[in-house]
């Protein structure tokens, strides 16, 4: 575990603010508080489902509740970036900046998107040239075997 | 601020936890970073930052949550505090409210960590004297009470800032030593690193899989 997005919700602490959420919904009436706690959590799971949930809860909310815009913001940069939509992550990073350049939580994070996109690009590449070789040693065993006959 | 050799044989857990404002993010800084952030805006839920430290010749790698202290972050920064092996409880010397609230901080902590959770109080912004609210004495009486250790630092000045957390960590090795922490235990908040002493580890270590945080 090195960077907040590593880190994973506990399935004990999900349920818990999910059965809250759950509740208020099936009341009628859901609390800025519950939903943004059960999406903070959803963003943190290992299922990519829960965290597509979990941006759809947070879009809502930045939609709905000015007051927490720079906390959905984050949360959207980081729910986005755990499911790899890098693009998306950062362009939520991007309008946090726009509005507190400075904040150094959310240019760590922007680092570590960075960092990420870097080291899968690289192993896309160390991917692709592994493939290359595979294919150059098929070619050369094909030739090697018609050199034979 | 994580690179480098895993060259460390114990990992331990820590938060931070405390009123808004009290400065806990710029000690978290000063700690990792050895500088000051002037300008430190409110958290968003949590902060995480590590650094290998040494203490009795073993490398010991902190992991540091840094938990927001506004209150609408609080119900789910509770969970981090479950398999912490120290917790560094934060107010502030010139507000007397964030000093009174520290009762509500410990019932918190002594309910979510176990009883082997080194708890350090930490009275912060010492350079301001002046404008103190609360006195050292009163402080310490509080912490004396309660069995908490404590210090008075300056997370601008870096003043007693690496001593707390080297206490701490100190604090928590000797519970290591003496048995009364037991590493098997799920949230001990400290995981053991199977190498020799001073030999890097051939693998990097497994923490994800097993980490209770």
């Amino acid at each position: 575990m090195d960077d907040v997005l590593d880190e994973v919700v506990s399935s004990e602490d999900l349920q818990k603010f999910e059965k809250v959420y759950h509740e208020q919904l099936h009341q009628g009436r859901v609390t800025h508080k519950a939903q943004f706690e059960y999406a903070w959590c959803l963003v943190r799971s290992k299922y990519a489902a829960d965290i597509r949930k979990g941006i759809l809860l947070l879009k809502d909310l930045f939609n709905t509740h000015a007051e927490g815009k720079r906390d959905y913001l984050f949360y959207l940069a980081i729910g986005n970036a755990r499911i790899k939509e890098y693009n998306k992550a950062l362009h939520y990073v991007k309008a946090f900046l726009d509005i507190e350049p400075a904040n150094q939580q959310v240019l760590v994070l922007e680092r570590q998107i960075n960092k990420r996109m870097e080291k899968e690009g690289l192993i896309g590449i160390a991917v692709a040239g592994g493939a290359v070789l595979a294919i150059g040693s098929l070619v050369g065993l094909g030739i090697a075997l018609a050199s034979k006959k | 601020m994580t690179s480098g050799p895993y060259n460390y044989s114990y990992i331990f857990k820590y938060i931070i936890i405390g009123d808004m404002g009290v400065g806990k993010s710029c000690l978290l800084h000063q700690f990792t970073e050895k500088k000051f952030m002037a300008d430190c805006p409110h958290t968003i839920g949590v902060e995480f930052g590590t650094r290998i430290i040494e203490v009795a010749g073993q490398k010991i790698k902190l992991q540091i949550w840094d938990t927001a202290g506004q209150e609408r972050f609080r119900a789910v920064t509770r969970s981090y505090y479950r398999g912490a092996a120290g917790a560094l409880m934060v107010y502030d010397i010139t507000r007397r409210s964030t000093y009174n609230h520290l009762s509500s901080w410990l019932t918190d902590t002594r309910n979510l960590t176990n009883p082997s959770t080194v708890i350090f109080l930490i009275g912060n912004k010492s350079d301001l004297d002046g404008q103190r609210d609360v006195t050292y004495e009163e402080a310490k009486q509080f912490a004396d009470e309660n069995g908490l250790m404590f210090v008075e630092a300056s997370a601008k000045t870096g003043q007693n800032v690496e001593e707390a957390f080297l206490e701490t960590a100190k604090k928590i090795y000797q519970s290591i030593q003496d048995g009364r922490l037991d590493l098997n235990a799920a949230e001990s908040g400290v995981q053991h690193k199977p190498a020799s002493p001073g030999r890097p580890l051939a693998a990097p270590p497994a923490s994800r899989d097993n980490c209770a945080c």
